[in-house]
């Protein structure tokens, strides 16, 4: 394209002498530009990664990679306990100093929690409040709202209780918040299948007819929405109902946890058998199992770049981390192990904590994931009103 | 200074598999993407997606992109058509309530933000001849082009969106 100008414009859209409002366009303060370029930058360096090699390049290079980190990776995932950095809890269920009641969160943030009694928001000063009898709940994407599900009925909620609007509808369940601070939209589950409503209770419409799976919105603009069945992981444009991209789940069981990166970079879709990291495109950089002991939970970092999974074996549980989910990256370590099942696992907002859920100790363990630090807190259940063990529905959010 | 020799080197070295010629043709072009994206839709998040987007829709088209032709100004063609897209679709949704009367009443009186607010009050399609125009430098020609217009309907648009924001500033 010939580019002809009358006057020429500098870097910054001012032109000397000429004084139009216009020309600050390119001076204005845009909130966030250097966070987003940061994060752009980073997909945009792993998608370049995971371009496919032009045809004289050799594909061997990248194959035995990716062969030598799953190796190490299943290494670690299948073999006895490797390098422990925080002390293994011996044949005590519980961790012995723990805090009698939650005081306080370790990292900013607040949690979103379910027990008997209903759904509970706690701050990070360890306040708690209960906005009603809901089964379960999930944050919007900028934690000032909650959704919540109980029988027959969606809410959307103020964090102090207060509903804005409700939604009757058969068996509802899963409902998932997501979108931008001008545009948002909640999915969820009912009899009839996955279903989609506005963030304002609006055009409630059937998006996949039948389907039961677990779901997870892609953060950001796009209206992408992740669900995985017993037989596949789907990625959906909502808008035009096409299938964005599609992987064979296999062996054939259950998706028990789907999750993006707050980025939106990567998709952790989790089974009893197997941990897969998925790239926003469907690639596949990072796999753990079949064949490992059973995964009970896991989570991806708010960056996208690490994980950190609880596997069950032995009448054991451990708590694993991976650093870095590439293909060259260094194997799963193990941060933390005990007596009996743990349940729930959530990476704090800011990435340096995670938090495993442990229902036999009655206990919630706060990790840190250098592997520097562990608190942990006590009658969790009698804290949440709850005969059950309470279970951990969000850590949300930073700002 | 940046030539359109060095820019051609970068786009030969990036579609070679050079990381550091990629990162380069990035740092340069991201951030007029961005903001052109933020100033369409006025929405941050929805700008880095676009963005994003366009770069990950200009890698894919790395190896067959003909580098005599300007890396940037096809990048920023594919950001407004996709944010002029972006804003058509956008539908005022519930968690807007809360924000815009935070902003409201947060307001600050930073450099550019009566230009900003003047900008909001265009219709998609005004403002994002006004920011090709006034921000990414292109011509009246080069924006019928790229937004497959009648070169007439672009300086039409253009002079109502100067008129509006001339009203408004």
């Amino acid at each position: 394209m010939k580019r002809k100008r009358e006057a020429p414009v500098t870097v910054t859209g001012t032109r000397p002498g000429d004084c139009h409002p216009l020309y600050t366009l390119g001076q204005i303060e845009i909130p966030g530009e250097h966070d987003a370029r940061e994060r752009s930058w980073a997909l945009l360096e792993a998608a370049f990664a995971d371009r496919q090699p032009s045809p004289r390049r050799s594909h061997w290079p990248r194959v035995a990679a990716v062969a030598v980190a799953l190796s190490a990776l299943l290494a670690a995932a299948l073999s006895s306990p490797g390098r422990a950095v925080v002390e293994e809890i011996r044949e005590v269920v519980g961790v012995e100093r723990a805090q009698p009641a939650l005081f306080s969160l370790p990292a900013p943030g607040r949690l979103l929690v379910a027990s008997d009694a209903g759904v509970w928001v706690v701050q990070e000063d360890g306040s708690r409040r209960l906005l009603g009898d809901y089964r379960e709940a999930s944050w919007s994407p900028f934690g000032r709202f909650v959704v919540a599900a109980r029988e027959n009925e969606l809410a959307a909620l103020e964090p102090d209780g207060d509903v804005r609007w409700t939604l009757a509808r058969p068996g509802a369940r899963s409902p998932r918040w997501a979108g931008t601070e001008t545009d948002t939209r909640i999915a969820y589950v009912d009899r009839t299948g996955i279903r989609v409503v506005a963030g304002d209770g609006t055009g409630d419409r059937l998006l996949v007819p039948g389907a039961r799976g677990q779901l997870a919105w892609r953060p950001g603009a796009r209206r992408e929405l992740a669900y995985g069945s017993s037989q596949e992981v789907q990625v959906l444009d909502v808008d035009t109902g096409r299938v964005v991209w599609r992987a064979a789940h296999r062996p054939r069981l259950p998706v028990t946890g789907i999750a993006w990166s707050a980025d939106g970079s990567r998709l952790l879709v989790l089974s009893r058998s197997a941990l897969r990291v998925y790239g926003a495109r469907g690639n596949l950089p990072y796999e753990v199992g079949p064949g490992a002991d059973p995964f009970q939970a896991a989570g991806i970092a708010p960056n996208g770049r690490a994980a950190a999974f609880v596997q069950q074996g032995g009448g054991r549980s451990q708590l694993w981390i991976v650093p870095r989910i590439r293909p060259d990256g260094s194997a799963a370590r193990r941060l933390f192990g005990g007596a009996g099942g743990f349940e729930d696992l959530s990476w704090s907002p800011d990435g340096e904590w995670l938090l495993v859920t442990w229902p036999a100790a009655d206990q919630w363990v706060f990790a840190r994931v250098d592997g520097r630090g562990i608190r942990a807190v006590s009658n969790i259940s009698k804290q949440f009103r709850s005969g059950s063990f309470p279970r951990v529905e969000g850590w949300c959010c930073t700002h | 200074m940046r030539t359109a020799r060095d820019e051609r080197a970068r786009v030969r070295g990036a579609q070679g598999g050079s990381v550091s010629d990629l990162e380069a043709l990035f740092r340069t072009h991201w951030p007029r993407a961005y903001r052109a994206a933020y100033l369409v839709t006025h929405d941050a998040a929805a700008a880095e997606d676009i963005a994003q987007e366009s770069f990950l829709a200009a890698l894919r088209a790395l190896d067959t992109f003909d580098r005599r032709r300007p890396f940037g100004a096809w990048l920023h063609r594919i950001v407004v058509n996709r944010a002029i897209d972006w804003t058509r679709a956008r539908r005022l949704r519930s968690e807007i309530e809360l924000s815009e009367s935070l902003q409201t009443s947060e307001r600050s009186e930073a450099p550019g933000e009566d230009v900003l607010a003047a900008l909001a009050q265009l219709a998609p399609e005004h403002r994002a001849v006004v920011v090709m125009r006034y921000l990414l430098e292109f011509t009246p020609g080069e924006i019928a082009d790229a937004l497959g217009l009648p070169r007439g309907t672009v300086n039409s648009r253009l002079r109502r969106g100067l008129d509006t924001l001339g009203e408004e500033l």
